[in-house]
C-alpha cells in the first residue's frame, strides 16, 4: 500500500503554524528590530503596514536603515553592564544554593517511608507558586516591622551569634562588634540580591531535590553494599560513590537552573523593583524597562534581548548535548 | 396623636420632595443635560475603554456609575478593559501604538501620556464646541492634560493632591499643632520621639516602586524654590537649594523619625504603617484617606485627620498634582461616539453623582473639577476632604511633561533611593552624578542643539 506522504504534514501543520506565529516570527522580527531604530512612540512604517495589511515585513525591509548601533550602544551602556553583573551574581548564588540544598533535601528524603513520601508530595508546592506571588510573599516576609523571615533570622541566627560574640568579648583585647538585629534586607545591596536568589532557591531546590531523588533511586544498591563491605563510612560513600554517580544529573540540573536564572524577571518586579538603587536589575528586567516602560526603544531592547539569547543559547546547546549524550 | 402627626408630616415632606427627586432622576436621563445628541446618531456603536484597576473604587465608580443610563440615552455601549496598575503602563503603550487596537478611549497617568501624545486625538475643538468649562480644572490638572503645550490631549478624569494623613490623638498628646511645613513636621516628629510614645512619628517611602519615592521629593524641591530643570532644560535639582531640599527629605529616616525599613518601602507599605497604628503621620494621595477612615483599629479610624501636605518654611507650598487624564486614540473608528461619551463622562453632574454615591465598592472622594471640590454637599459627605484638596491644588504643579522624562525618572528615583539607604551618603556628590546622567539623556534627545 502506497504511503500518503502528506498525512504527517497535515497532522503536524497546525502545530507548525502556531510555533511559527508565536516563536519563529517574533524572533525574526526582534532580530530585524535590533538592527534599526524603532521607537515605540513612532513605529516604523513597515510595522504599521504589516499590522494593517498582514503583509510580510521582511519583504519591505529597507536594508539601508539597518545598523549595528544598538549592539555597539549596549557595551557602552553602564546600566546594561550593571545588569550583566547583577545577573551573573544572581545566577551563581541561586544555582549554587538550589543545587546544594536540593541535593541535601534529596539525601534526607530518598528513603521509603510515610514521612518521606509526604515530604516528597509537599516538595512540589513551592515550585507551583507563581514567581510574581513568590516575590510579593518574600517582600512581606522580609519586612523588618512584621516579616516572619526577619523574625526567624533574628531569633535563630543573629541573637545566638550575638550571645557568642558577647561571651568572646569577655576575653582581654577582644572587641567584636555584634551583628545588627535591624538589617533592612531589601535596602542592602548585597542582601537584596541574596534574598532575591533565596526566593528563587525556595521554589527550585525542592524540584531539584525530586530530580535527585529519582537519580538516587536509579543507583543500584549493590554498589553501596560493595562500598560498605570495603569499609567505607556514610560520608565516604556519599563523597566517593553517590556524588560521582550523580555527576551527570548534577550537570544537567545546573545547566537547566542556569538557563532559568539568567531569565529572572518576575520576582525583581514584585520583590525589589530592581533596587536598592540598581542592585537587583537583572538583564530581563532592564530589557523590559528599556522596551516597554522607560525608553520605549524597541530596537535597543531587541538588541539587548539577542545578547541574552546568545548567552542562553550557549547553555541550551550544552544542556541539550549533555541530555542527548546521556541517552 | 403625636405619631399620627409625625406620619402626616413625613408623608407631606415625601410628597413635596417627590417632584425634585423626579427632576433629579430626569436630569440624569436627559441627553440635553449633558449636551448629547437626543436623536441617537450613534445607536448601536460599541466603545472600548482602557482603564486601570476597576476593583479600586475611584476607578470602579467612574467606570460603572451611570453607564447604563448613558447607553439608554445614546444607544452607545461601553466596555471597560480593566488592567492592573502593575502592567497598565506597558499595556497602554502597546495599545496606543497598535494601529488595530480595539480600544477607543484610554485613561493614563500624566507622566505616561507624553509617550502617546502622537496617538491621541487633540481635544481643543471638542472642549470649545461642547462648552466644557476648562477653567473648572486647576492649573496643575490643566498642565497635565496639555503636556504644558496648547494641545489638549486628555480631559482630567481622576486627580490626586497630596495630603498629610495624621493621628489627631497623637498630635494632641504631645501638644503639637498640625505641621504646615516640612521643618515643622520634623519638630512634631521630635516631640513624638521625646514623648516616649510607642509609635513612629512619620511613615515615609523611599523604596524603588513605580518611582513613588519622588512624589514627596518634588514637594521638597519645589517648596524650597528650585526645580528639576531650568528654562533651558538644564538640570538644576543639584544646586544649593536642591541639596538642602534633599537633605530635609532624607532627614526623616536619618533622624529616626521614619522607620529604618522605610528606605525599602513603597507608598502602600508606608500607608499600612499608619493604618495598622504603627505610625502617626503619612503624606500620600487623598484617595488613600478612606483607608485610614475605615481602619480596623478604632484608635486609628476614630482619630483619622487630614491636612494639606506641608510646604517649605519661608518658601512655597507646592506639591505634585497627580492626574489621570482620559483621551481618545487617534486610530479609533468611532471618534464621534467617543466624543459623546467624553461629554457625559467628564460632565460635572456625572462627577458629582460619583462622589456622592455611597454604594459600597463605588464610594470615593475623588473629584477633579473645582466646582465639585467646592460643593458643600460633597464636602459634607466626605468630612471636608474636597475643601482640603482644593487648598492643595491651588498651589499644585505637575512634572516636566516631555517624552524623555520617563527615561529621567528612574535616574532620579534611584538617586533618592541611594541617598536614603546610606545615612552617610554625600548628597551633593550623588545629585551631581544624577544631574550628569539627566543631562546626557537631554543632550542625546537634542535639547541643547
Amino acid at each position: 500500500m502506497r504511503k500518503k506522504r502528506w498525512v504527517p504534514w497535515v497532522l503536524v501543520g497546525p502545530a507548525l503554524v502556531v510555533v511559527f506565529a508565536t516563536t519563529v516570527y517574533p524572533l525574526l522580527a526582534a532580530l530585524y528590530y535590533s538592527f534599526q531604530k524603532y521607537d515605540l512612540r513612532k513605529p516604523p512604517q513597515f510595522a504599521v503596514q504589516f499590522a494593517t495589511e498582514l503583509g510580510d515585513p521582511l519583504v519591505s525591509i529597507d536594508w539601508s536603515l539597518l545598523s549595528l548601533n544598538n549592539y555597539a550602544r549596549a557595551f557602552s551602556d553602564s546600566r546594561f553592564i550593571n545588569s550583566l553583573y547583577v545577573t551573573f551574581w544572581f545566577t551563581v548564588i541561586s544555582v549554587a544554593l538550589s543545587v546544594v540544598i536540593g541535593l541535601l533535601i534529596a539525601v534526607v528524603v530518598q528513603k521509603n517511608g510515610r514521612l518521606q513520601t509526604l515530604t516528597k508530595i509537599l516538595l512540589i508546592f513551592p515550585f507551583a507558586v507563581s514567581p510574581a506571588l513568590k516575590g510579593y510573599s518574600w517582600r512581606y516576609m522580609l519586612n523588618e516591622e512584621y516579616g516572619i523571615y526577619d523574625l526567624l533570622i533574628d531569633v535563630v541566627i543573629v541573637k545566638p551569634i550575638n550571645v557568642v560574640i558577647e561571651l568572646v568579648n569577655i576575653l582581654p583585647f577582644v572587641d567584636i562588634a555584634p551583628l545588627s538585629e535591624s538589617i533592612v534586607w531589601l535596602a542592602d545591596k548585597f542582601w537584596a540580591l541574596f534574598m532575591l536568589a533565596m526566593s528563587e532557591t525556595w521554589g527550585w531546590a525542592p524540584l531539584i531535590a525530586l530530580m535527585f531523588v529519582g537519580a538516587l533511586g536509579s543507583i543500584d544498591d549493590q554498589i553501596f553494599e560493595a562500598a560498605r563491605i570495603d569499609g567505607a563510612n556514610n560520608w565516604q560513600i556519599f563523597w566517593r560513590v553517590t556524588l560521582p554517580l550523580l555527576r551527570p544529573v548534577i550537570l544537567i540540573v545546573t545547566m537547566l537552573k542556569t538557563i532559568f536564572s539568567l531569565k529572572m524577571f518576575d520576582q525583581v518586579v514584585t520583590m525589589t523593583g530592581g533596587g536598592p538603587v540598581r542592585a537587583t536589575q537583572t538583564i530581563n528586567y532592564y530589557i523590559h524597562q528599556v522596551g516597554f516602560v522607560r525608553n520605549l526603544d524597541i530596537g535597543y531592547a531587541s538588541a539587548l534581548s539577542y545578547i541574552l539569547v546568545v548567552i542562553l543559547t550557549v547553555f541550551a546547546v550544552l544542556y541539550v548535548s549533555k541530555v542527548l549524550n546521556r541517552d | 396623636m403625636i405619631l399620627r402627626k409625625l406620619v402626616c408630616l413625613l408623608t407631606l415632606v415625601l410628597f413635596l420632595a417627590l417632584p425634585f427627586a423626579a427632576v433629579s432622576a430626569q436630569d440624569h436621563m436627559d441627553p440635553a443635560t449633558f449636551g448629547l445628541d437626543a436623536s441617537k446618531p450613534y445607536d448601536g456603536t460599541h466603545l472600548d475603554f482602557l482603564i486601570c484597576c476597576a476593583a479600586a473604587p475611584q476607578f470602579a465608580s467612574a467606570a460603572f456609575k451611570g453607564a447604563e443610563e448613558f447607553t439608554a440615552m445614546t444607544g452607545i455601549s461601553v466596555a471597560f478593559g480593566d488592567v492592573p496598575f502593575g502592567s497598565f503602563q506597558e499595556q497602554l503603550y502597546l495599545e496606543a501604538s497598535n494601529p488595530n487596537t480595539e480600544y477607543d478611549i484610554v485613561a493614563y497617568v500624566d507622566a505616561w501620556g507624553t509617550n502617546i501624545y502622537d496617538y491621541l486625538h487633540p481635544l481643543n475643538d471638542f472642549v470649545m464646541d461642547a462648552g466644557i468649562d476648562w477653567d473648572d480644572y486647576g492649573p496643575a490638572y490643566q498642565s497635565a492634560s496639555t503636556g504644558n503645550s496648547d494641545t489638549i490631549y486628555g480631559l482630567p478624569f481622576r486627580g490626586h493632591p497630596l495630603l498629610l494623613h495624621y493621628r489627631a490623638d497623637v498630635l494632641e498628646a504631645v501638644g503639637a499643632d498640625v505641621p504646615t511645613t516640612w521643618q515643622e513636621l520634623s519638630e512634631v516628629s521630635q516631640a513624638i520621639v521625646d514623648s516616649g510614645m510607642d509609635i513612629a512619628p512619620v511613615s515615609m517611602y523611599y523604596g524603588l516602586n513605580v518611582d513613588q519615592n519622588l512624589f514627596n521629593w518634588y514637594s521638597h524641591l519645589w517648596g524650597a524654590g528650585t526645580d528639576i530643570f531650568d528654562e533651558n532644560w538644564e538640570p538644576i535639582f543639584n544646586n544649593e537649594i536642591g541639596v538642602a531640599a534633599t537633605e530635609q527629605y532624607a532627614s526623616y529616616v536619618r533622624d529616626g523619625y521614619s522607620p529604618a525599613a522605610s528606605v525599602a518601602w513603597n507608598e502602600q507599605e508606608a500607608n499600612q504603617e499608619l493604618i495598622q497604628g504603627r505610625a502617626a503621620m503619612f503624606i500620600g494621595w487623598w484617595w488613600m484617606a478612606s483607608r485610614m477612615l475605615d481602619a480596623e483599629l478604632p484608635e486609628v479610624s476614630d482619630n483619622a485627620a487630614f491636612a494639606p501636605a506641608p510646604g517649605w518654611a519661608g518658601g512655597d507650598i507646592a506639591s505634585y498634582g497627580y492626574l489621570w487624564p482620559v483621551g481618545i486614540l487617534a486610530q479609533s473608528d468611532d471618534l464621534e461616539a467617543s466624543l459623546e461619551y467624553m461629554k457625559w463622562l467628564t460632565h460635572p453632574l456625572t462627577e458629582r453623582r460619583i462622589v456622592l454615591d455611597e454604594t459600597s465598592g463605588l464610594n470615593t472622594n475623588v473629584a477633579v473639577r473645582l466646582s465639585i471640590l467646592a460643593d458643600e454637599e460633597v464636602n459634607a459627605a466626605h468630612g471636608g476632604l474636597q475643601g482640603i484638596a482644593s487648598e492643595v491644588l491651588a498651589n499644585a504643579r505637575t512634572i516636566p511633561l516631555i517624552p524623555q522624562y520617563t527615561e529621567i525618572v528612574p535616574i532620579l528615583a534611584e538617586t533618592i533611593n541611594e541617598i536614603a539607604i546610606d545615612a552617610n551618603a554625600d548628597i551633593q556628590a550623588i545629585l551631581d552624578l544624577a544631574a550628569e546622567d539627566v543631562r546626557y539623556v537631554m543632550e542625546s534627545a537634542g535639547y541643547y542643539d
